[in-house]
């Protein structure tokens, strides 16, 4: 049974077996190598891509659950350049292997145009779901403040 | 195991055609809510149904009617819905902090009231010891009706429910008793709890407690009420201190469930602290 949906803008259809987790059609059928499983058990948030705008762990999500919907990855979140939250983590020279950073922006995008001036603790608790283990977080987290604090200066 | 005729998911619309297609896939079948525990069967080497009926769809799952002394929540509110929904509620707080700190975010936007509730398998789920203190009933349907049972009864059976059953809505009680939820994962990344203690407590003008309903999770293999605990804090004013001796000497009747994340002995050794913790938050 086919599955339809909109990946990245584009109608898309993939012929996989409808409990195929999403992450598999999206690296494997779809070439979208973006998002990474890592531990295919919603643990780590390396797989997570945003299903009808949210973020959603795709390791876990069989593709008939996303048929219909609008699935954006992080090769589709922007079309013109690096996006705000992308600027700041490489201004701040805070990827290092880069695994979990997909997951970490799409997550961090999300939580940023839903929660426009974090604190520290917020952050880290957005956070709880993304998994670095070579950054110590430090700096993503300072990221994502520095992208509400340049908000802020920008309303000044 | 022979092919089954049915698709491994097939996504319904409605409780009837849910209803409908899990009578047709008989033992082959089974409901797929959230998927957080399904998707996981080959990480905990577990076959998983040939046949899944997906209930994301279904009409009238998603929702929660808050009314003045009991509460409806549908099976297939998310955990992050139920936080939100819950997060002024007084008498509602331990059962919005069961919801609202399981997991990580992304899998409490996925993961069900009716999978957290009906996964035999799952000592650590949340939301069981908390709404336990709401004297929770469920509601449960299939082609022959609808029948309606405790949460307790409803443990006690789960294991043993005949296929083409599905957990429709849950009803909580209202009150004036103030909840909480302590838990204890060993790290805050979305760690199972090692031990959950919930608790419900009503108290007098004088501040005497007049009913106390105290539920623990995770501890063993499935959730249920401490009635030692709740005689003990019932008649006198609430204290943490007292609570924690009162369930120090209590503890010895709970035996603790090995596992991997904690030995048994542990997960009893800390119900005094989560007591403790539990009515530090009511106070
Ligand atoms: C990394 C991670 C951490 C987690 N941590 C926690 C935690 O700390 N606390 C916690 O409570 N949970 C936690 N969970 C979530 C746990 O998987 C869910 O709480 C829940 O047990 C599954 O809900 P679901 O909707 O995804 O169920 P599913 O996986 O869809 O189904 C689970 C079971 O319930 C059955 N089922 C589902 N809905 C119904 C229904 N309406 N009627 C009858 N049967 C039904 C299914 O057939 C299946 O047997 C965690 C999950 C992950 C991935």
């Amino acid at each position: 049974m086919p599955t339809d949906m909109t990946v990245n803008g584009e109608a898309r259809t993939s012929a996989r077996d409808p409990l195929t987790p999403l992450i598999d059609v999206l690296r494997d059928e779809f070439h979208l190598t973006g998002a990474k499983p890592v531990c295919r058990e919603g643990f780590c948030g390396a797989c997570t891509v945003l299903v009808d705008g949210e973020p959603t762990v795709s390791c876990l999500t069989p593709v008939a659950m996303a048929g219909d919907c609008d699935v954006v990855t992080i090769e589709g979140l922007s079309s013109c350049g690096l996006t705000d939250i992308q600027s700041r983590l490489e201004q701040g020279d805070a990827v290092q292997c880069g695994m979990c950073f997909p997951g970490m922006v799409m997550t961090l995008s999300h939580f940023l145009a839903h929660t426009p001036q974090p604190n520290r603790d917020e952050v880290r608790a957005a956070l709880t779901g993304n998994i670095c283990r070579c950054t110590g977080y430090e700096r993503i987290v300072e990221a994502a403040l520095a992208v509400a604090g340049g908000r802020a200066e920008g309303r000044r | 195991m022979t092919p089954s005729a049915h698709p491994s998911l097939y996504v319904a619309p409605s409780l009837e055609d849910a209803l409908n297609a899990l009578a047709e896939r008989g033992a082959d079948g089974a409901p797929l809510a959230g998927g957080t525990w399904i998707m996981r069967a080959p990480l905990r080497h577990e076959a998983k149904s040939p046949a899944f009926v997906g209930l994301g769809r279904v009409a009238g799952f998603g929702r929660i009617e808050v009314h003045d002394d009991h509460v409806i929540i549908g099976a297939g509110v998310t955990h992050a819905r139920l936080a939100e929904a819950l997060r002024d509620i007084p008498d509602l707080q331990g059962l919005a902090a069961a919801a609202g700190r399981s997991a990580n975010p992304a899998v409490r936007r996925a993961a069900t009231v009716g999978g957290n509730l009906c996964t035999a398998g799952f000592a650590a789920a949340d939301l069981v010891p908390a709404l336990l203190c709401l004297e929770a009933e469920v509601e449960i349907a299939s082609r022959a009706g609808v029948q309606r049972l405790s949460l307790e009864a409803f443990l006690a059976a789960r294991a043993t429910l005949e296929p083409g059953r599905l957990l429709t809505q849950v009803h909580a009680l209202r009150s004036s008793a103030r909840s909480a939820h302590a838990r204890l994962p060993l790290r805050k990344a979305g760690d199972y709890p090692v031990a959950i203690l919930s608790m419900a407590v009503m108290r007098d003008d004088a501040g005497r407690v007049v009913r106390a309903r105290v539920a623990v999770g995770s501890v063993e293999a499935v959730a249920r009420r401490w009635p030692a605990l709740e005689a003990a804090l019932t008649g006198p004013p609430l204290d943490a201190a007292s609570a924690e001796r009162a369930a120090t000497d209590l503890a010895g009747e709970f035996d603790g469930r090995e596992g991997v994340d904690a030995p048994g002995w542990y997960r009893v050794a800390v119900l005094p602290a989560l007591a403790r913790r539990a009515v530090a938050a009511l106070l």
